[in-house]
């Protein structure tokens, strides 16, 4: 890896990385606050999703393999926090 | 152990590191998966038990742990990129620092951890705290062996064992740290913040 490819493999790297501390003060924010309700559980949730996204495709470098890597670190996310949703749902009925 | 010459371009057959940890990962988010989704079913049954107790927690502390292991992770995205370039000396300090932050981690949990048992709760105090005790020490014992890991790889780079071209275990010591990081982006929103 020269010079050049560092830079292409760390900079989106780095702009991820204050991207999650950003989305990780949000979430703080939002649970300092006392926030609560389904709007608010699907926001915190769904930025929970994009940030582990960002961990597997960036950090762990998914984004540069076969699809069917990525597939499987996105289908037992999207199964966990779809699962928690209905949980939740199901707790206000 | 496998040579890599991979540029940041190409699609790669298989994930960073040892095809063998991302089974151990796999198998390790399943693990975690399940422990989520119980925790949200029994939430559903103990809504305003696990709300009031919820509200015990300390938040800043799940937050400032959640930035600690993000930054940790970033470091050992430079401590891989550092090998790619054949800087063993470089990559070693980056995981030096990785684990660092990792010891920080694990100073805050045991903190709130002292913190609730000297409150005199424990696993038996309710079913939130059950899972809260369970779910994180659970947690906590994975960044622990993250960090044996780690260090393992730390000395080996710092010996010169890794080169530009043969660093699998330095991708693969990053994948598990990664993992570790991921399941808490997952834990703190969970059970510190949605109510």
């Amino acid at each position: 890896m020269d010079t050049a490819q560092k830079r292409r493999f760390i900079r989106p790297c780095t702009f991820v990385w204050l991207l999650l501390m950003l989305l990780t003060v949000t979430t703080y924010l939002i649970g300092e606050a006392g926030l609560g309700g389904i709007a608010v559980m699907l926001a915190v949730l769904g930025t929970a999703v994009v940030k582990v996204q960002m961990v597997a495709n960036y950090f762990m470098g998914l984004r540069r393999t076969r699809w069917l890597w990525r597939g499987i670190v996105l289908g037992w996310l999207l199964l966990v926090t779809g699962l928690i949703t209905i949980a939740y749902l199901t707790a206000i009925k | 152990m496998t040579t890599d010459t991979t540029t940041p371009d190409e699609i790669l057959a298989t994930p960073p590191g040892d095809l063998a940890i991302w089974f151990f990962i796999f198998a390790e988010l399943l693990a975690f998966g399940v422990f989520f989704v119980a925790y949200a079913f029994a939430r559903a049954r103990h809504v305003a038990l696990f709300n009031e107790s919820q509200q015990q927690l300390d938040i800043t502390s799940g937050a400032i742990n959640t930035l600690v292991l993000i930054t940790s992770s970033y470091f050992m995205v430079r401590a891989v990129a550092a090998i790619k370039q054949g800087l063993s000396r470089e990559c070693a300090r980056w995981i030096v620092a990785a684990i660092g932050l990792g010891g920080v981690f694990l100073a805050i949990k045991l903190a709130e951890f002292h913190d609730k048992f000297s409150a005199g709760i424990s696993l038996s105090t309710n079913t939130f705290y059950m899972f809260y005790l369970s779910l994180t020490i659970f947690h906590f014992m994975h960044v622990i062996l993250g960090m044996v890991i780690l260090a393992a790889v730390m000395l080996k780079a710092k010996g010169g064992g890794y080169s530009a071209e043969n660093h699998t275990g330095v991708e693969t010591g990053a994948s598990y740290w990664h993992m570790v990081d991921l399941l808490w982006i997952i834990l703190f929103p969970l059970v510190y913040v949605i109510h």
